[in-house]
């Protein structure tokens, strides 16, 4: 028992060193392409790349499920975006409620008979229509299949762009957003096959006519720390891994890909529980297998609104329901594990998401139970044990302030002194309690998944044409 | 590792991480330290940029009529980025007529020799600021310097010189371009370089003629692609030997300007085209068919409606689908073609440009010839059920495989 216990405290201290030394290299790494980046973006003029005739068309694709509060909304943002050679598609998930008598009511929607391939199978599609007011919208209606995944295959089929822009109907994208994420890819058309924008929380601020009017911080705390974990995980994570052309993921809410490839790796995986990120390693597997040179991008600037969770229960669900889809892609991909022909895919990015994303729950659970343990048998100094703890706690607070300052220094979306006062107050509580508490959440995730409990909780929203504060 | 399972009788062990607790807690003071001194820093920045911004609008007027000098403002960092970034702005919204109004301030104050002087001389991003606002100066003053940094070593300074160049505007930026490209010397995005020649090239695309001739490959795909945007009628000659070049990217670019010159003596050139042996060439002469207003166009955009390319089929239905009054002629030709997927490519448009009313009321007029107008009213209404069947059974083989 003792023995277990030296064991497991010295390999959880390892654990536990490598971790916050990746953070530190994360953000590092972070704050020097993000300097970069800026620079870079000072030569570039969107409205050059607007009126150029070499820009590509690009097809937006928006599964709809239920979303008769805010799909006028987003569909009459998503038209006003400022982008040559639109098309927009709209994808009625099987919806019980009034989706599309909204979109048909608004858009003086017509059944179409155009030609529909099934390239990718999915579930029945009941029929086409197309807008003779707005030539750019084409709306499809399908049975539900109970998953995104699903729907945005169909409109993968009737896409005609050579890009695809995948958007949460319930997501705001700032006006320039398109042209910013094209020239990501523009950059190097060859190599980036996909690119990931910022997603950032919508919750607080106002909107008005499907865009945001002004940029508030939530009231809430539950929403002000989930600020904090978008802005470390986007700002840090995901800024950093794709310098390292080691993106893993890239969000369901807002990312741009190439048709042909996506296609060619069969759309999504219907059944994927966090189908964006089992498409982001399909793709990194297809092409690593392929040996093909070629490079998934995140870029800061381009922008997406969406709400987050803002009650207890909605964010349980949702954070056990990306640990399930963490699990649910993991796994059946373990045969790339350190296998020489996937490159850092197989020797990095996957097991650094086995080891510090899918079990850090468990391991994090083992080392509070352990160390606790220890203490009490006498194993562990009274003051180490504090002071390890504190030390853990001063270090995570040291890299979410780090987000808020890589914020600061690019974007500053919250203005206001106050706002930044309340977020580096909410970041000393982020690691304590708010981290434990997420910490249970994805444990129960990892439960229901082998419980076999792959059910869809919906989330509880407020809609994005209602301001949160006025 | 064994000293962290041990029992301390000390301190011991525990101050390293007593050690790495306080770098962390100096880490945080630093950080935060550092967000409030920089939003001070900031707030008080731009407080006195805002006065100054507008003292300087006051007084614009006389400042761009040399009243008041410009050693006044030149020599003070923050009036002379004002007074800079008003004056680039009002160059890059000007008419040629009012152009010499802005640049003489710009030359007279030494604004413009001092951003070439930077451009040779920096390195780094500062360097590319002033190539960025070079560019925006639209003067052929600028080109040297700029076509020097095509040769730096960063890529991201090439790619500044390269928009540099090309937002001047002048033809004379594109000769280093050209000059570097088909030489293999420029390694650049494709994108940045064809908006660039685009823009310097657009008073006078014949200059890429030349250059065409020289290159060969990928190079003369682009050079072919960018004369597509901009040749107009007078290079129609030169566009028509194109037709029949090797590369079927040059094709399908050279049947693309021939869309954009709109001539019906195109028409057999693009006519030829669409039998090209390369599906993309056939549809970029299909959509330049589409674009012609000449009766001659019919036939061989119903031929592409058979094509075994369904894009093909799709873009040539695209194209008859907005040939009017003659909807209902049309139709009568797609069906004696006796093709089905080429009456699907053509109903499908039909619905796709909402003419399917306009076809059935032009049907309904023919009463003198009443059992054509109901074959060919039957043949409607079976195509838009056979696409709508052809949908729902590939959506339950799909279901089911």
């Amino acid at each position: 028992m003792l023995t277990f216990l030296q064991i497991s405290n010295d390999t959880l201290f390892v654990y536990y060193l490598c971790s916050n030394l990746i953070y530190l290299v994360l953000l590092v790494t972070a704050i020097f392409k993000n300097t970069l980046h800026r620079h870079r973006l000072a030569s570039l003029r969107l409205e050059r790349l607007k009126i150029s005739p070499f820009t590509p068309p690009i097809t937006l694709l928006v599964p709809a499920h239920n979303e008769e509060t805010f799909i006028v909304e987003s569909v009459g943002s998503l038209l006003g975006l400022d982008y040559p050679g639109l098309e927009i598609i709209v994808i009625n998930d099987g919806s019980c409620d009034r989706t599309l008598a909204e979109l048909k009511r608004t858009y003086r929607l017509e059944p179409a008979r155009l030609l529909y391939i099934h390239e990718i199978p999915t579930a029945r599609l009941r029929g086409i229509y197309r807008s003779p007011i707005e030539p750019r919208l084409l709306v499809l209606d399908k049975d539900a299949a109970g998953s995104k995944a699903d729907a945005v295959n169909a409109g993968l089929n009737a896409a005609t762009s050579p890009y695809i822009c995948i958007v949460d109907a319930d997501s705001i994208l700032e006006k320039d957003s398109l042209l910013r994420i094209m020239a990501g890819i523009l950059s190097d058309p060859n190599r980036v096959v996909a690119v990931g924008g910022i997603v950032r929380v919508l919750n607080g601020s106002r909107v008005a006519h499907g865009e945001i009017a002004e940029v508030r911080l939530p009231d809430r705390g539950i929403e002000v720390f989930q600020v904090i974990e978008y802005l470390r995980a986007f700002l840090i994570g995901r800024e950093a891994w794709a310098q390292f052309n080691a993106l893993p993921i890239i969000s369901g809410a807002f990312g741009v890909f190439r048709t042909d490839l996506v296609r060619r790796v069969g759309g999504y995986r219907p059944k994927a529980i966090g189908e964006d990120f089992d498409l982001v390693v399909r793709l990194h597997r297809h092409l690593q297998e392929q040996g093909e040179s070629y490079h998934i991008n995140f870029i800061s600037d381009p922008t997406c609104w969406t709400e987050v969770p803002a009650d207890l229960r909605s964010l349980a669900r949702q954070r056990a329901r990306w640990q399930k889809g963490l699990i649910d892609t993991l796994w059946p991909n373990r045969d790339v594990l350190f296998r020489g022909r996937y490159g850092r895919f197989g020797s990095v990015i996957l097991p650094y998401m086995w080891v510090f994303e899918l079990l850090a729950p468990v391991l994090e659970l083992l080392g509070y139970s352990t160390i606790i343990l220890a203490a009490a048998l006498g194993m562990l100094s009274r003051q180490f044990f504090l002071l390890f703890l504190l030390f853990g706690y001063a270090f995570a607070t040291l890299i979410s302030i780090g987000a808020v300052l890589l914020e600061e220094m690019t974007y500053r979306r919250y203005n206001k002194s106050r706002e930044v006062a309340r977020l580096l107050l909410y970041c000393l509580f982020e690691h304590f309690p708010y981290r434990q508490v997420t910490m249970i959440w994805r444990l129960q995730g990892l439960w229901q998944y082998f419980r076999g409990d792959l059910q869809w909780r919906e989330m509880k929203r407020t809609g994005i044409s209602t301001p949160v504060a006025q | 590792m064994e000293f962290i399972s041990k029992p301390p009788i000390e301190l011991g062990p525990a101050m390293l991480i007593l050690k790495a607790v306080f770098v962390s807690l100096t880490g945080i003071f630093l950080l935060i330290a550092f967000i409030v001194l920089r939003r001070w820093h900031r707030g008080r920045y731009f407080e006195r940029l805002n006065q100054r911004t507008y003292a300087i609008r006051t007084q614009w007027d006389d400042i761009i009529s040399g009243q008041i000098p410009s050693k006044s403002w030149r020599l003070k960092s923050l009036d002379c980025s004002i007074v800079e970034a008003i004056l680039l702005d009002r160059i890059e919204m000007a008419s040629p007529q009012e152009l010499p109004h802005f640049l003489k301030p710009l030359r007279e104050s030494g604004l413009l020799d001092m951003r070439i002087l930077e451009a040779r001389r920096l390195r780094g991003w500062k360097q590319r600021t002033a190539l960025i606002a070079l560019g925006r100066t639209r003067t052929p003053e600028a080109v040297p310097a700029l076509a020097e940094a095509l040769d730096s070593p960063s890529k991201d300074t090439r790619i500044a010189a390269v928009r540099g160049l090309g937002r001047t505007g002048v033809i004379e930026a594109a000769v280093p371009l050209l000059d570097r490209y088909v030489a293999g010397q420029l390694r650049v995005p494709e994108h940045v370089l064809k908006n660039a020649l685009a823009d310097s090239c657009r008073s006078y695309p014949s200059i890429l003629l030349g250059y065409l001739d020289q290159s060969g490959g990928p190079n003369r795909e682009l050079l072919a692609r960018i004369l597509g945007e901009l040749a107009g009628p007078d290079l129609l000659d030169e566009l028509l030997i194109l037709t029949a070049d090797a590369l079927p990217e040059v094709r399908a670019s050279a049947a693309r300007a021939l869309g954009n010159a709109k001539t019906s003596v195109a028409l057999s050139a693009l006519s030829a085209l669409a039998s090209d042996p390369e599906w993309f060439v056939r549809l970029r002469a299909v959509v330049a068919l589409g674009s012609l207003e000449h009766p001659g166009r019919i036939k061989p955009l119903l031929r592409a409606l058979c094509d075994s390319n369904r894009n093909v089929r799709q873009r040539a239905g695209w194209a008859l689908a907005r040939v009017e009054p003659d909807l209902d002629h049309i139709l009568e030709q797609v069906i004696e073609t006796k093709d089905k997927y080429a009456l699907q490519a053509f109903i499908s448009e039909l619905e796709r440009s909402g003419a399917v009313d306009k076809v059935v009321k032009l049907l309904e007029l023919r009463i003198d010839d009443a059992p054509a107008r109901s074959m060919l009213l039957d043949a409607l209404t079976n195509g838009k059920k056979h696409l709508e069947e052809t949908a729902l059974t590939s959506a339950a083989a799909a279901a089911g495989r």
